[in-house]
Order: C-alpha cells, then sequence, then structure tokens
C-alpha cells in the first residue's frame, strides 16, 4: 500500500521524453524477441507486465515469429532414496568476470510419484514422461511438464503399461515400443498425437524381431532404429520394420545432431556420419578443459550445437561433493572427414553430492 | 513518370512524393490503388502520420523497393552474392535505425503498423527488444509509460526467489 500512491500521477516533466503507448500486439511482438533469459528482470517492470511474459499469447508470438530457443533440462537422484530432481540451465546475460554466470537450476518437481525406468521424450516446449515402473510394477501413465511454466499435468495413458520403453518424436509424433509384459505384435508399438492427445496402437513385426524389451533407441533420417534381442529400424511414413545390424550409435550414450552421431570415448569426442559408420576424431575444442577418467560425461542437442556435461569431485569438498560442468559446442562439418568443434563457453554448473545419479538430458524448445 | 508517382499528406500537412512501387510497401496504400480510390492529382491524407515519421518510412520504403525488383533475378545469384546483398540491406538497416532515439521508434512503429509494412514493423520491434532488454525494471516503466505496482515486499520476494538471476 505504502508505495502505490508515490507514482499515480507521474506528470511528465514538460522536456522529458514521452513515449507513445503501444497496442498490446505490438507490445507482444517486442517482448517475444527477447531472450528469454532476460524475461525475470523485467518480471519486476509491473505485475501486468508479469502476467504479460507469462502469458501463452507471448510464447505463441515466439513460435509464429521463430523465436524459439533450445533449453536445456537435466534430471539427478540426489540420493538413491529419493525421488529424481529436475533442473534447467539458465543462461545469465550480464555476466561476471571470470564466470559466466550459467547455472542448472532447480524446476518444481511432480506432484505425483515419480516412476522408475520411464522413458523420458521433448516435444517442443514440453517433456514427456513415459510408462516405467511405479511400486515395482509396469505403469502406462504419461506426465508432461511444460517448460513455459514448469508446471506438471497428466496427459491420456498409454493403451499398455510399459518399462523403460523405447520412445522417439519424429514428425509430430511420439512412437514408443516394447516394454510391455507380454511379446504381443498387436501392443509392441504405439503412437501418440500430440495434437490430439490420443494413443492408437501400430501393428509392427518388432515384437518379432527385437522381442519386448527395447535397449536402445534413437532416431536418424526419419527412422527409429531400436535395438532390442536384435536391431530394427523403423520407418513412420511407410509403417515399415526391417532388421538391421547393431551399430554403436544406437546407444544412449551417442548423441545424434543433425544425422552425425557423437560420442565421448576414451578421453576424446568422436564422430561418425550415420551412413558411412566411420568414427573420427572431432577436431578443435580449443579451450576445453580435459575432463578426469572417472567423470560423467553427457552429450545432447542443443539445436544444433552440442552441449557436453560432465562431473568431477569438488575441491575442497573432502570427496564429498562433484561439480557438474556444463560447455556449449558449436559445431562445423568442413568436409566428409571433418567436424570442427568451437567451445562457446564452459562454466561449472551445478555442486552436487557425490553419490548423486545422473538420470537424463535433454532438451526442449520454448 | 508521373503516372507511377503518387503524393502522400502526413497528418501535419506535408506532402511528399513517392514512387508507386515503394507505396505499395505498405498494405493499405496498395489496396487503395487497387481499388482506384486513388486520384492521380490528389494527396493521400494520412492522417495517424507525422512529416518527419512520414519521410523515415519513404526512406524505408525507397531502399527496399530496389530489392524487391530484385528478387526476380535473384535466382541466377550465387550464393555469396545473395549474402553480399542481405549484408548490404543489413549494414543500410542497422544505419537507419542507429540514428533514431527510442521514442522515434515508438513512433515509426505505429506507422508502419497503421500503413501495415510487415518488414518495417519486424525491423522496429527487433531494434526495440534490443533496445530494452538491458534495461532496468524502473527505465522500461519510464518507456512503456508503466507504473511500478509491486509493493516493496513483493518485489523483494521475487528477487528472493530467484536469487540465481539477480545475484
Amino acid at each position: 500500500m505504502s508505495s502505490s500512491s508515490i507514482n499515480k500521477k507521474m506528470k511528465k516533466p514538460s522536456k522529458s521524453i514521452s513515449y507513445p503507448s503501444l497496442p498490446y500486439d505490438l507490445v507482444l511482438s517486442c517482448l517475444a524477441r527477447i531472450p528469454r533469459s532476460y524475461y525475470l528482470s523485467l518480471t519486476l517492470v509491473s505485475k501486468n507486465f508479469q502476467s504479460l511474459l507469462a502469458s501463452p499469447e507471448l510464447y505463441k508470438t515466439r513460435s509464429l515469429l521463430g523465436r524459439t530457443e533450445s533449453c536445456l533440462y537435466v534430471c539427478l537422484r540426489l540420493d538413491t532414496h529419493s525421488n529424481p530432481c529436475w533442473f534447467t540451465l539458465y543462461l545469465k546475460q550480464h555476466k561476471k568476470k571470470n564466470s559466466t554466470g550459467n547455472l542448472l537450476v532447480p524446476i518444481p518437481s511432480p506432484k505425483f510419484s515419480s516412476p522408475q525406468w520411464s522413458s523420458i521424450v521433448a516435444v517442443d516446449s514440453t517433456i514427456y514422461e513415459i510408462g516405467g515402473l511405479i511400486d515395482e510394477t509396469r505403469s502406462s501413465r504419461v506426465s508432461i511438464l511444460d517448460c513455459r511454466y514448469h508446471t506438471w499435468h497428466e496427459a491420456p495413458s498409454m493403451q499398455a503399461a510399459r518399462h523403460s520403453p523405447a520412445a522417439n518424436f519424429l514428425d509430430g509424433k511420439i512412437y514408443v515400443a516394447g516394454g510391455g509384459e507380454e511379446e504381443n505384435s498387436l501392443n509392441w508399438m504405439e503412437v501418440f498425437d500430440p495434437k490430439i492427445q490420443t494413443w492408437e496402437s501400430l501393428p509392427s513385426s518388432g515384437a518379432e524381431i527385437c522381442t519386448s524389451k527395447v535397449y536402445q533407441s534413437t532416431k536418424v533420417d526419419e527412422k527409429i532404429y531400436m535395438y532390442g534381442l536384435n536391431g530394427m529400424a523403423y520407418d513412420p511414413k511407410e509403417g515399415t520394420c526391417e532388421a538391421v545390424e547393431w551399430m554403436p550409435w544406437f546407444a544412449s550414450f551417442c548423441c545424434v545432431i543433425d544425422n552425425l552421431a557423437y560420442w565421448y570415448k576414451d578421453g576424446e569426442f568422436i564422430w561418425c556420419d550415420t551412413k558411412v559408420n566411420v568414427w573420427r576424431s572431432l577436431k578443435g575444442l580449443e579451450g576445453l578443459p580435459k575432463f578426469v577418467s572417472y567423470s560423467c560425461v553427457k552429450l545432447a542437442d542443443y539445436g544444433g550445437n552440442m552441449m557436453v556435461l560432465w562431473d568431477r569431485y569438488a575441491p575442497g569438498s573432502k570427496y564429498k561433493e562433484k561439480v557438474i560442468w556444463c560447455a556449449e559446442i558449436e559445431l562445423k562439418r568442413c568436409n566428409n572427414e571433418e567436424v570442427l568443434g568451437k567451445v562457446k563457453w564452459f562454466d561449472a554448473v551445478l555442486t552436487v553430492p557425490k553419490s548423486y545419479e545422473f538420470v537424463r538430458v535433454l532438451v526442449a524448445t520454448v | 513518370m508521373s503516372s507511377n508517382m503518387i503524393m502522400l499528406k502526413s497528418s501535419d500537412g506535408a506532402s511528399f512524393e513517392i514512387e508507386e512501387a515503394a507505396a505499395r510497401k505498405s498494405k493499405i496504400i496498395a489496396n487503395m490503388i487497387e481499388v482506384e480510390c486513388v486520384d492521380e492529382d490528389k494527396a493521400i491524407p494520412l492522417q495517424n502520420v507525422t512529416g518527419n515519421i512520414l519521410a523515415l518510412v519513404i526512406e524505408y520504403c525507397n531502399k527496399h523497393i530496389v530489392d524487391d525488383d530484385d528478387d526476380v533475378a535473384t535466382e541466377e545469384a550465387s550464393e555469396e552474392e545473395e549474402e553480399a546483398k542481405k549484408k548490404k540491406v543489413d549494414d543500410w538497416e542497422a544505419e537507419f535505425m542507429n540514428s533514431m532515439s527510442l521514442e522515434t521508434m515508438f513512433e515509426l512503429l505505429l506507422a508502419a503498423n497503421y500503413l501495415n509494412i510487415k518488414s518495417l514493423i519486424d525491423l522496429v520491434c527487433q531494434t526495440i527488444a534490443n533496445n530494452i532488454k538491458d534495461k532496468t525494471p524502473e527505465e522500461v516503466r519510464k518507456i512503456f509509460s508503466i507504473e511500478n505496482d509491486f509493493t516493496p515486499e513483493e518485489e523483494e520476494e521475487i528477487r528472493k526467489e530467484n536469487a540465481w538471476a539477480f545475484g
């Protein structure tokens, strides 16, 4: 109350600049062009501005103008018995000396209990958590994290309960396969259309090729590659399955960016063209510190750049804590035989207990 | 030549002669020309745009008709030429916007909106965005004539909750 009357009638001094007031849609159009990491400071302008910056219309405008940004999400289990925690990478705009100020910031966890061994997939500005085990039982539950507001809600359940199924987002739909109770070709695979929020089963011969458990899956070149007992490639457009040999880039530790697979192996970054399957070392990377041998290294496709996360013991913590580091690497393919990595930034982004477990990393577009 | 020129009249009575092709960058004026409500001898009155702002709009449109004409030939242009041309336009636009105050930008944005010139709306919105993103909340309030309706306690709460961003 105390301050409400102070500025009520701010009479313009005659010589000061007066700005014409802009209509709502033009204000939106200006704000939508500002990177999202500036929004928190702008929130303090007024309550109206605060709700404008959080409005669905603003996010719609950002998407219409092609101003969406990649947003990194990390899920960690900080101690063995607790639910996993979610973090998002905050890119600080006003940098300090000697530090980017970039941080992994915690976001609210879902109100409901988190399943174990669920599968996670990013769909535009949302993250879907699919299936998993709840109280040791397979679950068909699907929950959604809305990355605009960091709120969780439930989506329609799958037709089958699944334990760590293969989940991939391709061509506007989520394809989920395997992890069910029986090796039944009728419900081995199902597809979700986020626009109409419905599941539909997809008959396929996947159950015969992979059997019920799919250990690794990835999407490359409009196809989903899955590996269970044997490997297969699913073409969603044709609805066909084709048996394929195991390729290292099927594995979840590989990160596929623009159809090139990247892998941190034995102290170096290597890459391969998925069509050629010859591994070469990633050149450049000037300034990137050497990782220690015990580092847990994770990679993610950050809108065409590669985000690298790694850890090491926190100095001075007497081996009780670890620090998670993050680097953004710009990738440039020079020719068939060379890809150059340029380190855009790297920094320590979070301190965690040493026994933490890295659950996963993925990138949404907000 | 004169058949390709049209006259525009600002709200404060200033008249401007402009090539029809340039004027057509405005959807509103293009529509007027389509339905033939443009009298060759009379100027089109633009009641919401003052002379100094209209001069800027015309400067922008004149600069951009050339680019549109070139579009026909671009299929043969090499990627490098394309890039060089784009850079030239970008440089010109940067220079153009650089020379004006934030206040003028707002006026120009309103005029571009009224005349419906999409590329100019985009350019001005982007420049305003670049200008205000680094401003303090107080400065932004002044720019948008907004009153701070947060109590000091509420403001403190937001700062505390997001200390990592404000620290």
